[in-house]
């Protein structure tokens, strides 16, 4: 924070006290003022007295701006073992192998779009404070080389680096994103939207959702301990539930329709959250049930349903997705005291409610055996159909939809650059009737009758 | 290739673009994703420090809550130390609005108008 405060000529000053301060009592509360800041060992309130007291120095009354350094383009040549030790021990990678970005390799990739190499993308931070890093066509290139990406995995990449949204914004809480895929690009670099499709059974699943996290890394300048916080990270980080949506086996209509988009159009959409809670299996009112035990601070819900669900939801009555989100949201209930004691209704709704932001400020004025419905809206449930209809489950997730940024605009126009022989794994075993692999019964010689 | 051979690889870094932050509308919904205003480095004037206070007795301290949680009952700690050992500081606790990264121009005007001498602001995390 400092450092960034310097570059934008901003002096700062500012104390620390113990952490955390959420959840922690008064009676800790008043040791940590009482107590001495744990980075300068200083008692923390003569530093508070300090900081607002004590005269401005020379730099504090003439701040200077220190702008960063432009990078070269290039890195110094070395051995390949030698640069993949230096994009190890400097923090570029995600701590898997990568491919190095040689310009013989990102001319190939850049064959990927018509877009110009120099051409400005976006701008990414992981922080809110810090510098925004901006990136080129030819940048994403380097990360997608990187990936281990083929040129016709680019335009989704570009994509996603259109979005300017990190996979791993920063936060104590550590959160986890999702990128779902829909239209035709899906099948044309042959994502997996079917059995295993959030499993490492995909090249185009498995590597566009890796590129986001290493231009997270290095458009985002992503330094944990530095600028990123999270206190255990998360382990969604790697891939961020990279896949398609099942369109052709759900009953309802893509997600990316629902934002605006043609259905002829290729699309991927974002995700942030925490947490895939759990499993279910069972009606819609079972859905409701289960986010009713959850704690809300006006996050979302995002269900993603095997296509079975979509087709009981269907036969249940709900025409669209939006139908079932809204019932959903509707039969939802909680005793307002429930709600309340939360700790995060208690810390972040609760500051809501004193500011007269509704609908918090009216449940806090309810007695606490009132029922409310904690999600208000059926914009804070999604329902994205992924899957192979082993089962007939979804997986609930608290991830709220941020953003679904356009794809077709980063195709080359005469069409994906494909490799001759396209890249492939297996694709997994799937049969429209159900009936894979089990053989034909033989009929029996008597019917078989109750009581046998 | 020769193992020892020499590669050329490009950097992957983004570059420095001197544009910083998001400043988020006050009324904004905490989850939307906001375009940042943009600072160009070219615009950008540093900003001094405002005067320090000889002393922090007779003065008006503003001690303004960002929004996390725990946030205001340190902040009510803070208040209480200061009752006990300064009692000769007034405090003052406010909330400011929106989430922890809103701008709040309306309280910021308010604390001048009010003679506010000095402000804490708290806590991150």
């Amino acid at each position: 924070m400092e450092r960034d405060a310097r570059a934008r000529g901003t002096p700062l000053r500012f104390g620390f006290p113990p952490y955390p301060v959420v959840g922690m009592s008064r009676a800790v509360l008043r040791q940590y003022i009482e107590g001495n800041d744990p980075i300068t060992s200083k008692p923390f309130m003569r530093e508070v007295i300090e900081v607002l007291t004590s005269p401005l120095t020379d730099k504090e009354k003439h701040p200077t701006i220190t702008p960063k350094p432009r990078r070269p383009r290039l890195l110094a040549s070395d051995t390949a073992e030698n640069l993949y030790r230096q994009f190890v021990e400097n923090g570029w990678t995600d701590g898997l192998p990568i491919v190095l970005p040689t310009e013989e390799r990102v001319a190939e990739m850049l064959a990927g779009t018509d877009h110009g190499p120099q051409e400005l993308v976006g701008r990414m931070l992981v922080t809110t404070h810090q510098e925004k890093m901006e990136y080129t066509v030819e940048k994403v290139a380097a990360i997608a080389v990187m990936a281990g990406a083929r040129p016709e995995h680019f335009p989704v990449i570009l994509a996603l680096a259109a979005s300017q949204e990190p996979s791993m914004p920063s936060s104590t809480t550590s959160w986890g994103r999702m990128a779902i895929v829909n239209g035709p690009i899906r099948n044309e670099v042959g994502m997996n939207c079917g059995t295993a499709a959030l499993s490492p059974f995909n090249l185009a699943n498995s590597v566009i959702g890796r590129a986001w996290t290493l231009m997270s890394i290095n458009f985002g300048d992503a330094r944990a301990g530095e600028n990123f916080m999270a206190s255990f990270g998360h382990n969604l980080n790697y891939n961020n539930m990279c896949c398609g949506e099942n369109e052709e086996l759900s009953v309802f209509e893509p997600f990316h329709m629902q934002k605006g988009f043609r259905t002829d159009e290729s699309v991927v959409s974002l995700f942030r959250g925490w947490n895939v809670l759990n499993f279910g299996i069972g009606p819609a009112k079972e859905m409701a049930h289960l986010i009713s035990t959850f704690g809300s601070m006006g996050t979302s819900i995002t269900f993603i349903v095997d296509p079975l669900v979509a087709k009981n939801l269907r036969a249940e009555g709900f025409r669209t997705k939006r139908d079932a989100c809204k019932w959903i949201v509707e039969n939802s209930h909680v005793p307002a005291g429930h709600y309340w004691q939360g700790q995060m209704q208690s810390g972040f709704a609760a500051g809501l409610a004193k500011q007269g932001v509704e609908p918090f400020a009216s449940w806090a004025k309810l007695p606490k055996d009132a029922l409310i419905t904690p999600r208000h809206s059926p914009d804070d449930i999604n329902i994205l159909v992924v899957g192979g209809e082993t089962n007939p489950m979804w997986i609930t997730t608290d991830f709220t939809y941020t953003q679904s940024v356009a794809i077709d605009k980063w195709r080359p126009k005469g069409g994906l650059h494909r490799d001759a022989r396209p890249l492939r794994m297996p694709v997994p075993l799937a049969c429209k009737d159900g009936a894979c692999g089990i053989p034909e019964a033989t009929p029996s010689a008597e019917p078989v009758t109750a009581g046998d | 290739m020769e193992q020892n051979s020499k590669l050329t690889v490009l950097d992957p870094h983004g570059q420095p673009s001197g544009i910083f932050g998001r400043r988020l509308d006050a009324q904004s919904n905490p989850r939307d994703i906001l375009d940042p205003i943009a600072q160009p480095s070219s615009n950008l004037k540093p900003i001094s420090m405002a005067p320090r206070l000889a002393a922090l007795d007779g003065k008006t301290v503003y001690l303004v809550e960002t929004g996390f949680a725990g946030s205001f009952e340190f902040m009510q700690e803070l208040q209480d130390w200061f009752s006990r050992n300064m009692p000769g500081v007034k405090t003052v606790i406010r909330h400011k609005r929106g989430t922890m990264f809103t701008d709040d121009p309306e309280l910021w005007n308010e604390i001048k108008s009010n003679d506010g001498d000095a402000a804490i602001l708290g806590v991150g995390g």
